[in-house]
């Protein structure tokens, strides 16, 4: 018997997201912004004002259950930006984001961000959770999970301003897929954390994509981290998508090449054997 | 066509409509009770924490007030007019109606820039904030006005059967805050220096508003500004009802009501509809 087609969680067409760059200008766009809304006035997204700069331009991506989906790229060529336009957190002003119907997205940015340093790790679990839209009744039923998973034992009665960089990824990381995602967002997320906790987290998410309707996509430019976890790549480059592929080393050579495309033949070679001996 | 619907907890999103109607807005506030919850808790306990006596400071805070308008008043400093009633029950009350009115304010007109980088790291409603910040200003209204009624029975004060009307006549003063302080929200990320403007603003509206006076104190200009000011009355029924058991100025209660409340809705759509663009615009340290 065939295998059916891995369905597509989520498609974006021909997005496109705009900054400024000067924080008078900003301010001005955006009271001029503020009072056209008010009276239900919309100018022309696709005009630059002055200082303003596309952060993202004409995206075009899909996610497939079993993706794992690396996005890199230098750093200010949007990668973020498109996480918060997927996870909602930006508006779409322009493009299409198509989900699949009731996919669940589930994003960590920040580790420390919505849990509060005076509260137990306990008492954030209950915090985050709650922030990711869980109920009480959905979190006591995912506690034991939590706390087998995160492996903090007596620290969970801790203030959580006590807790090392390391013990905070472990609850942010365990809170977040506790949400039973469809599509979970990590950005930069686990760059922290002691090596052990790193590993389970790869292995859970190798683990976690096999299962129906899930994927997951990680912002990251560990290369060896790349190399290791991504079943597919995607290249931005001053907010356009500039290479996709399933051929991981292909797309971290091109994504290397790329970074050091504007130095000289020397240089490129020097650069290009440092970052291989500090990265892989 | 923009269809980009989806599931983030068990709320579901149209991340190309910003506002999907008052229905959306209660479903979500059921779904992310439990958010409320914490959010009230972190609002109610964390400025505590560290703090040995922890939530006394909400007893002492207004109890302080009290004593340094008697005070003044015993030095002569102020001279409050005809109050009706002993002056510390008039400049309590008062007081402390206007703590509800500046406090929601502050909150509301903070609660973009305060809550900036969780806002931009985490999707949830964000009239969850809005509800948690209305709550906590409830509760810590309750602890001060469980002051006042001991002071009123203290000097005497009878309540009558008007007086249980008191909790329902804070309601458009409560929402009037509200109003303005969402609105200055949004200014606070946008046009700082407007909301620089009203901030102060707010300082001298305390003295144009008459809590610590009576409103029949004749001021020339001042008589003038207290008659069109709609605190005089926000402040002034709530007071009299539960201090003196008489209705001020009923009609021009109920036409500052009635604005309030056409204009309190609109503002939380607006507010609702515009805060994506602006948080988008919102610089964080």
């Amino acid at each position: 018997m065939q295998a059916s087609a891995p369905e597509t969680l989520l498609t974006i067409r021909d997005l496109h997201k705009k900054f400024c760059k000067d924080i008078r200008y900003n301010l001005m766009h955006g009271t001029r912004d503020m009072v056209e809304q008010a009276f239900g006035l919309e100018s022309d997204y696709m005009t630059l004002r002055k200082k303003e700069f596309w952060s993202l331009s004409g995206i075009d991506l899909d996610v497939k259950e079993g993706d794992i989906l690396a996005v890199i790229g230098a750093n200010g060529s949007g990668k973020t930006t498109l996480m918060r336009l997927i996870s909602g957190i930006y508006p779409i002003q322009k493009g299409d984001m198509n989900f699949s119907p009731q996919t669940r997205v589930t994003p960590i940015f920040a580790l420390r961000s919505g849990m509060h340093p005076l509260f137990t790790g306990r008492e954030n679990i209950n915090i985050k959770g709650a922030m990711y839209g869980m109920t009480k009744e959905q979190i006591d039923e995912k506690m034991d999970f939590i706390v087998e998973f995160s492996d903090l034992g007596d620290f969970l009665d801790m203030p959580l301003g006590n807790y090392s960089s390391g013990m905070k990824a472990r609850l942010a990381y365990t809170v977040a897929i506790a949400t039973d995602p469809n599509i979970f967002i990590i950005d930069e997320a686990l760059a922290v954390g002691d090596s052990m906790f790193k590993a389970k987290c790869f292995d859970h998410l190798q683990e976690f994509v096999k299962q129906p309707k899930r994927a997951v996509i990680f912002v990251s430019n560990h290369i060896h981290k790349v190399l290791r976890l991504a079943n597919r790549v995607a290249i931005l480059d001053k907010g356009v998508k500039i290479f996709e592929s399933s051929d991981i080393p292909e797309s971290v050579d091109y994504y290397m090449n790329n970074c050091l495309g504007r130095l000289d033949q020397k240089s490129r070679e020097h650069m290009l054997e440092r970052v291989k001996f500090y990265e892989l | 066509m923009r269809r980009s619907k989806v599931q983030i907890g068990n709320v579901n999103y149209d991340y190309g409509n910003v506002f999907q109607g008052w229905g959306h807005v209660m479903r979500n506030l059921r779904e992310y009770r439990f958010f409320i919850q914490q959010l009230l808790r972190i609002y109610l306990l964390a400025p505590f924490k560290k703090s040995l006596i922890g939530a006394m400071w909400l007893f002492i805070f207004p109890l302080l007030t009290v004593i340094i308008w008697i005070f003044l008043h015993g030095a002569g400093i102020v001279d409050p007019g005809e109050t009706g009633v002993p002056y510390p029950v008039f400049v309590l009350l008062g007081t402390t109606i206007w703590s509800l009115f500046i406090n929601i304010y502050k909150s509301s007109s903070q609660i973009i820039v305060d809550s900036g980088s969780l806002l931009v790291m985490n999707k949830f409603p964000y009239e969850t904030l809005i509800v948690g910040r209305l709550l906590e200003n409830i509760i810590t209204f309750s602890i001060p006005l469980v002051i006042n009624i001991v002071v009123l029975l203290f000097f005497g004060i009878k309540f009558t059967w008007l007086s249980l009307l008191f909790p329902l006549t804070l309601i458009p003063i409560l929402l009037f805050g509200l109003t303005i302080g969402l609105f200055v929200a949004l200014l606070r990320v946008v046009a700082v220096d407007l909301c620089n403007v009203v901030d102060e603003g707010m300082k001298v509206l305390m003295y144009l508003t008459p809590i610590v006076y009576a409103p029949k104190i004749k001021i020339g200009w001042l008589t003038h500004i207290i008659d069109y000011n709609p605190l005089t009355y926000l402040v002034g029924l709530p007071r009299d009802i539960l201090a003196q058991g008489e209705i001020y100025e009923p009609t021009k209660y109920l036409i500052c009501t009635a604005v309030v409340f056409i204009a309190c809705p609109l503002m939380i759509r607006f507010y609702l509809y515009t805060k994506p663009r602006v948080l988008e615009r919102l610089i964080n340290n």
